[in-house]
């Protein structure tokens, strides 16, 4: 059995090195849907670009596949991703957009795990009766709600009800303050703002929210499944026989094992939450990859940006990746009985 | 002379599941005396552990539900207690080991802080009064208690769980240092190295390990009662053996009152000093294990005896009982044992059937459900 | 169906069972199903609505003058109009109303849903088969095996909303287009779910013991895995034909749907009203059809949610120790409560550890 600091360190790398073959499939998809999805691009994406661009294209897609491929490749680690139909460079405009993005789908997370997993716990303890009819009700709810939808009523009717902002990150486009990380509330806490660090929070509740709304369902369902699931085992049996209270069974013994369990769908929720940045962050005006994904596929009736479109679609899978990765490794920690070597 | 320290008087326990609903355990009366060990047998499914778990209400309420009957511990009727109150008798008041030993502890957390939990628990009651020593022939009256101690209060709040393990650990070293206690109890259950197994975890241990681990966390909390559900069924027979032994040796030191439940014939008379046969839900003959082996006074216990393999019997083909276990949903009417009973006569199907009545020439305490409890010596 | 037995029929008995046999099944799935209605208000609820709206569905592609009494894309002679009893959700600027056009986008929206799921659950099932069935390393079918796990892998790491847009975006509009953009997305969640089921089914002892007399393999998987894969897989079936639908609507509120009015889907609708500003002024333009949305797949998820809760493994084995559990005699329910006091006499559950594989059906995220 090994669970020494050593272990760690291989199992990590070990899930590391996993990582190489999904990366290079996600490069070749991509790069498959950047290149062979219509029989000539270069007409299509550069319709009114000048002369050079389109030869440039031209050339690159009357060489083999491989080098295709390759040049691909070269060009992604450079940080030459391409650009839009204005010529304006994808690379600079995710490397803005992703802090951004990553801050939304961070507070959402947090409010997923902080709302959606008590909701669980609750609808578990109460199975059949009409508090889990509640929860179960409101999860579905947000299963059912389109993005869109969820968006735009809560910036339309939700946020003058509160009297939350539903645009932007702050209320001036440029705060008084450098932006080192361009993660709204870590920037405004860098420069030592409070009342901008609570304009920040205030602007990021609603798209969060509207966020973890929509999720919720993966975290409270999964929390649910697997509290019925330890509930009835003796160890929580033997808990209670010590004389421990219901809360501190349920919360300490039960729920610990539980999130054991539901740690592995945070792919998957990364995945929606991503996913649901791409109308959220348009609706409520977040400088994010999201927002740019939205216009470089065409949405609102702009011109597609093809090489933007699919950037975005790589970061994506990236962070699902990621984020299948951090669950790998939280499943690790968390269950004894997972052996690091 | 009397001096139960629990005892269960007419209960009956019911499933109910959908429509279905039926009576696992049904007018079953029983005491368990201060000190004394009194086992329960009898086959999978007759009700035994369903009666071992309700005594705590342990049992998930629904599906089941107490249909009548009582269960007196220290003066209090457990089954008027709301269940959220529940946590104060449990521990210190009742405690249990149970069948699996792999199960019955926490997978996710280290052994020491499962037996520090258990004794931290015991020490904070016994600091607020709420209990003292079983040993102590005066135990504490838990009806008495007026407001909520200081340990409810403590152990009450309802946190996230991360949060949670850091306040126990807290309050944990705060009480003063659990360590020496937890090694004593390790110890007492025959441990040799204990430190060496305080940062591991249950799945590290071999099942004799934990289950023994199991009985020192039970232990921990100086029990007045103790339940202990086929404590050693699941370990293999040498195990069986050691652990036995065991609980042997500490039934003495320790001086519990024990509630054993078991099928196992051989671990019975081995451990316990009364004996209670149930079959289909119904306690069928109770007494003295020594009488109740020689003596049966029921057709049930004999065929019982005689099935069994054990070196406690006298030699001869082992045989089996005729006829199968009834459906407790459709029990049979009168005596439930009559459709297998050799002894049967008409009046064994009428309703409601023979009830627990002293033997004649048998110990005070040896009663039987059966109309011809006299005859069941002739038996074959 | 009957007709077909024949000489085959008469050599291989059980392939074909008779009527009776036939009949009994239904009623077998019939009170299954009723069961599982039972156990949970809001199944039936979800049941009830998912009838509800099949039929509306059905009645608008055969006889649509039953509903409403305009023809798609018809305008009428009130512009700009507020909820009535006239027109439910109001109209738009041209007049067109609004509650006739969301139940035209009903049979469309459904049509293209049971489409997509339909054929990623065959091909991704079918996949999900061989990957699960035949994957002893170091054969021909580990080999095959390992390659469609891998590529479904790669899949499964894009969220599928957002690979579904990119693919959308390269195929340019149309119905066609939209079902392909989005299937190329949606079949990997089967392969994972089947292949799970499957690798848990080979190991049963029935399955090992056919192998082991020398059944075929096609025969056992066809026979035996698929009708134990079905009940996850019908489950799951449900709860996404919800999920297709919510991501319909986004990649048409995105631009990349249908051309509406000419035709009425739901997504493209919203994106339609939503685009020409409307929200603000006249917000029944879009809530209308973003409630036509809802609801349905409301009505999907309850159903799909509730059928999991009774039907998928990881679940049932609890539900059994729960008064969840109902049935429609007492006989059955004796079986259960018998069951739960089995579990209370030996306990048999089984460790977390092999509860805590990773979850394939837990849920696809919502875009």
């Amino acid at each position: 059995m090994g669970r020494s600091p050593t272990d760690l360190a291989i199992f990590v790398g070990k899930r590391l090195l996993q990582l190489v073959p999904v990366l290079i499939g996600i490069t070749i998809l991509t790069f498959v849907f950047t290149h062979l999805s219509t029989i000539n691009p270069c007409a299509q994406w550069y319709p009114h670009a000048d002369p050079t661009t389109r030869a440039n294209c031209e050339h690159l897609f009357s060489q083999p596949l491989s080098t295709q491929y390759w040049q691909y490749l070269t060009n992604l680690v450079h940080g030459n991703w391409g650009a839009s139909v204005e010529q304006v460079a994808v690379y600079p405009q995710i490397a803005e957009g992703l802090p951004a993005t990553l801050e939304l789908v961070l507070a959402a997370l947090f409010l997923m795990i902080v709302i959606g997993i008590p909701l669980g716990v609750i609808a578990a303890q109460s199975s059949g009766r009409w508090p889990d009819h509640l929860v179960r009700i409101f999860y579905l709810s947000g299963w059912a709600t389109p993005t869109y939808l969820g968006a735009v009523i809560a910036a339309i009717f939700v946020a003058p009800y509160f009297g939350l902002p539903s645009h932007g990150e702050y209320s001036s486009l440029v705060p008084p303050f450098h932006q080192y990380t361009h993660m709204s509330v870590v920037d405004a806490l860098i420069a030592g703002n409070l009342p901008w660090t609570l304009d920040a929070i205030e602007h990021l509740i609603l798209p969060a929210a509207t966020l973890a709304f929509i999720n919720m369902g993966i975290a409270t369902r999964m929390t649910r499944s697997s509290m019925l699931e330890v509930l009835p085992l003796d160890y929580v049996k033997s808990a209670r026989m010590k004389g421990l209270s219901e809360g501190w069974v349920l919360y300490k013994h039960a729920l610990r094992n539980s999130l054991i369990t539901t740690t592995t769908v945070l792919g998957v929720t990364a995945g929606g939450l991503l996913a649901g940045t791409v109308v959220v962050e348009e609706v409520f005006g977040w400088p994010g990859i999201g927002a740019y994904a939205y216009t470089a596929i065409g949405g609102g009736g702009a011109a597609p940006n093809f090489d933007g479109a699919i950037a975005v679609v790589a970061v994506f899978a990236v962070g699902v990746v990621v984020a299948n990765l951090i669950a790998d490794i939280l499943y690790g920690l968390l269950d004894p009985r997972v052996d690091w070597r | 002379m009397s001096d139960p320290v629990v005892s269960v008087e007419g209960l009956s326990i019911d499933y109910v599941i959908g429509a279905g609903r039926f009576r696992a355990v049904s007018g079953v009366t029983l005491s368990v005396e201060r000190g004394h060990v009194v086992g329960v047998v009898g086959e999978t499914g007759c009700g035994k552990s369903t009666l071992a778990q309700a005594i705590p209400r342990l049992l998930p309420e629904p599906p089941a539900t107490i249909g009548e009957g009582r269960i007196l511990f220290q003066g209090q009727d457990l089954v008027q207690v709301p269940l959220w109150k529940m946590p104060r008798i449990r521990g210190t008041g009742i405690n249990m080991i149970f069948q699996e030993p792999l199960n019955s502890l926490n997978p996710a957390f280290r052994i020491y802080d499962q037996l520090a939990e258990a004794i931290y628990i015991r020490r904070v009651r016994e600091k607020s009064g709420a209990v003292t020593d079983p040993r102590a022939a005066q135990a504490y009256d838990y009806s008495r208690s007026q407001d909520p101690t200081a340990s409810e209060a403590l152990l009450r709040p309802v946190v996230p769980a991360g949060a949670a393990a850091r306040v126990t650990r807290r309050a944990v070293e705060r009480h003063g240092d659990l360590k020496p206690e937890v090694l004593e109890y390790l110890r007492l259950v025959r441990i040799n190295d204990p430190e060496t197994i305080l940062d591991l975890y249950p799945h590290e241990l071999s099942g004799g390990m934990r289950q023994r681990v199991m009985i020192a966390m039970a232990l921990s909390e100086k029990p007045t009662l103790l339940i202990a559900d086929e404590p050693t069924s699941a370990l293999d027979v040498t195990i069986q053996a050691q652990v036995l032994t065991l609980m042997k040796e500490l039934i003495e030191e320790v001086n519990t009152s024990i509630l054993f439940i078991s099928h196992d014939l051989g671990v019975i008379a081995e451990t316990a000093d009364e004996l209670g046969v149930m079959y289909a839900g119904k306690l069928v003959e109770f007494g003295p294990v020594g009488e109740l082996f020689e003596h049966p006074r029921h057709p049930y216990t004999k065929a019982l005896l005689r099935a069994a393999p054990t070196r406690y019997k006298s030699q001869g083909p082992l045989s089996s009982i005729p006829g199968s276990v009834p459906n407790l949903s459709h029990p049979p009417s009168g005596c439930r044992f009559h459709p297998r009973c050799p002894l049967m006569k008409p009046n064994c199907r009428i309703a409601p059937g023979p009830g627990l009545e002293t033997v004649r020439g048998g110990a005070a305490n040896h009663t039987s459900a059966c109309f011809y409890a006299d005859a069941v010596e002739a038996l074959p | 169906m009957g007709g077909t037995g024949g000489a085959a029929g008469s050599a291989t008995p059980e392939v074909r069972p008779s009527l009776a046999e036939r009949g009994r099944r239904v009623g077998r799935g019939a009170a299954l199903l009723w069961r599982v209605l039972r156990a949970n208000p809001l199944t039936l609820i979800g049941f009830v609505l998912v009838v509800v709206i099949v039929l509306t569905a059905i009645i608008m592609v055969t006889a649509p003058h039953l509903l409403t009494s305009y023809s798609v894309d018809q305008a009428s002679t009130d512009y700009s109009q507020g909820p009535s009893w006239k027109h439910l959700f109001g109209t738009d600027g041209n007049g067109i109303d609004i509650f006739s056009m969301v139940l035209y986008g009903l049979p469309v929206d459904l049509a293209i849903a049971f489409a997509i799921t339909g054929v990623a659950l065959l091909a991704g099932g079918g996949l999900g088969l061989v990957a699960g069935f035949w994957d002893k390393p170091g054969t021909a079918g580990g080999a095959v095996s390992v390659v469609i796990m891998r590529i479904t892998d790669i899949f499964l790491s894009f969220p599928s909303l957002i690979l579904a847009l990119a693919i959308a975006v390269s195929l340019g509009r149309g119905v066609w287009q939209l079902i392909v953009a989005v299937l190329l997305t949606w079949w990997p969640y089967y392969v994972r779910l089947v292949r799970g089921e499957t690798l848990a089914v080979k190991h049963l002892p029935y399955i090992m013991a056919a192998r082991a007399a020398g059944v075929k393999d096609g025969r056992i998987v066809l026979r035996h895995v698929v009708r134990n894969v079905l009940e996850p897989v019908v489950v799951y079936f449900t709860l996404d034909i919800g999920t297709v639908l919510v991501t319909l609507s986004t990649i048409g509120y995105v631009g990349l749907g249908l051309n509406y009015p000419t035709t009425p889907e739901w997504g493209s609708m919203i994106s339609y009203y939503q685009n020409a500003g409307l929200i603000t002024s006249y917000p029944w333009t879009v809530l209308g059809p973003g409630a036509a949305i809802f609801i349905t797949v409301l009505a999907f998820s309850l159903l799909g949610d509730g059928l999991r809760d009774v039907l998928d493994p990881r679940s049932r084995r609890v539900l059994a120790g729960s008064a969840s559990r109902s049935s429609t005699s007492p006989a059955e329910g004796e079986e259960a409560a018998e069951e739960m006091a089995q579990e209370t006499e030996a306990t048999e559950l089984p460790s977390p550890v092999a509860s805590a594989a990773p979850p394939a059906a837990e849920g696809r995220p919502v875009p």
